[in-house]
């Protein structure tokens, strides 16, 4: 694989489930190296894009590309790279969690036993249990050192921290973020909580309305996304005419604006034309998102 | 001297000020209390990114940014290191270090929002912080 281009490029990518869009021509490129958060509300599409990422859902329209190849047509070798956690693993609940590992990894060439013995030690994870006899968060915790296994350059994980506990939350992030060090490897995962993403993501997608409304990097979206507190000596307009507002609100002389597009310049031009004083305050992502999604 | 990350830094993940900047701004307090002096290495990007659970990109960020601004220099198979206290680092202009006391004003603002305490009110006790220090 060439590290230098997109671990996956989707390209104007729309997904309809009996008549209801759910993704709306969507665009989407990561970078390899990257470890991408996939934030978006209850219903947004998440494990839809993800599975159309992986060529696991036909989308009707658009390209999706995934190890420079197309999803829909993934060679053995391109799987071979890729490891996926859904977000309801299904295991074979007869079968041990032992020969479970074993199964799993005899498909592989490339598969690291004593990464997933540490693993598995680590996580407390019970090699003689029956998958069937295991918790959701034991089973996600599982299915998760079963795509770690044949050490993937690119890693989807849906929802994967949802039912594990805060202390193997943060094994998992470690996991996570060890693969970040090693700078090669990407990692991308939807989540809706925001804490999580903001430790380990380097980069975050907001999928809203069937398209990707932000990517880029965390930094930057909270650089860019600040709540301004006006206060003036005269009374404000009813609709402030600016670029980049997300929301504002507005009551005689007060005035809450939101803006996407935060700069000195901006303040300024606030500051003379209404004669404002203005206060800026930081958003952090659970409130940026917030924001955003204030229809 | 090489010190743990986690005793220099401490990170707040789910702050609004991103955490590259919070270590931008950590950094330049410690240079200018004198806790890290010409000479020191801040830890590897990966030594910090795991012993601060955060990504590494973000630590990679905050040193450029510190590189860029003259506060370290890259010493080549080494690290990061803190620079000699050169023209640029004690004379910053005045806009400058006001910036570097935005954050925590925003911070102030916020709170004294909350506790609905009038712009005044709030400067009022600032003042006098402010004599408290200089009566020192």
């Amino acid at each position: 694989m060439n590290r230098e281009e997109n671990v996956l490029e989707m390209r104007a990518v729309s997904k309809m489930y009996s008549g209801r869009s759910v993704l709306d021509r969507l665009n989407l490129d990561i970078p390899a190296g990257s470890v991408v958060g996939l934030l978006g509300k209850n219903g947004a599409g998440k494990t839809t894009l993800l599975r159309c990422a992986l060529g696991l859902a036909r989308p009707q329209h658009g390209s999706v590309t995934i190890l420079g190849e197309p999803a829909w047509n993934l060679s053995a070798s391109a799987k071979e790279h890729i490891g996926y956690v859904p977000q309801n693993p299904q295991l074979y609940p007869w079968m041990q969690v032992r020969h479970i590992l074993a199964y799993t990894g005899s498909f592989y060439l490339r598969w690291n036993p004593t990464l997933v013995d540490r693993l598995v030690r680590e996580w407390k994870i019970d090699l003689t249990r029956r998958a069937g006899t295991l918790s959701v968060g034991e089973l996600q915790k599982l299915a998760i050192v079963m795509a770690l296994g044949h050490e993937p350059d690119l890693l989807v994980l849906d929802e994967p921290v949802a039912s594990l506990d805060p202390s193997a939350r943060r094994e998992f992030l470690k996991v996570v973020l060890a693969i970040a060090a090693g700078g090669s490897r990407s990692v991308i995962f939807s989540t809706h909580i925001t804490s999580d993403l903001e430790r380990v993501a380097d980069r975050v997608a907001i999928l809203q309305g069937g398209q990707i409304s932000f990517f880029g990097e965390l930094g930057e979206l909270k650089d860019q996304i600040k709540l301004l507190r006006l206060t003036s000596t005269n009374t404000f307009p009813e609709r402030f005419d600016l670029p980049g507002i997300l929301r504002q609100r507005i009551e005689g002389n007060h005035a809450l604006v939101t803006t996407r597009s935060h700069t000195p310049e901006l303040i300024g031009q606030i500051e003379s034309r209404w004669h404002a004083t203005v206060e800026v305050q930081d958003l952090n992502l659970e409130e940026i998102f917030l924001e955003l999604h204030d229809d | 001297m090489r010190m743990a990350a986690e005793f220099l830094f401490q990170v707040f993940p789910t702050s609004g000020l991103p955490i590259y900047r919070q270590i931008v701004d950590q950094v330049r307090r410690h240079v200018a209390s004198g806790r890290f002096r010409p000479g020191d290495f801040l830890p590897s990007v990966r030594q910090a990114a795991l012993e601060l659970e955060i990504n590494p990109m973000t630590v990679s960020k905050a040193y450029s940014l510190l590189e860029r601004d003259g506060i370290v220099d890259l010493v080549r198979g080494q690290g990061m290191r803190i620079a000699e206290r050169n023209e640029t680092n004690g004379n910053d202009s005045l806009r400058q270090r006001q910036e570097q006391l935005l954050p925590l004003l925003r911070q102030v603002a916020a709170e004294a929002y909350q506790l609905s305490l009038t712009g005044k009110q709030v400067r009022s006790l600032l003042d006098g912080v402010i004599k408290e220090l200089d009566g020192k």
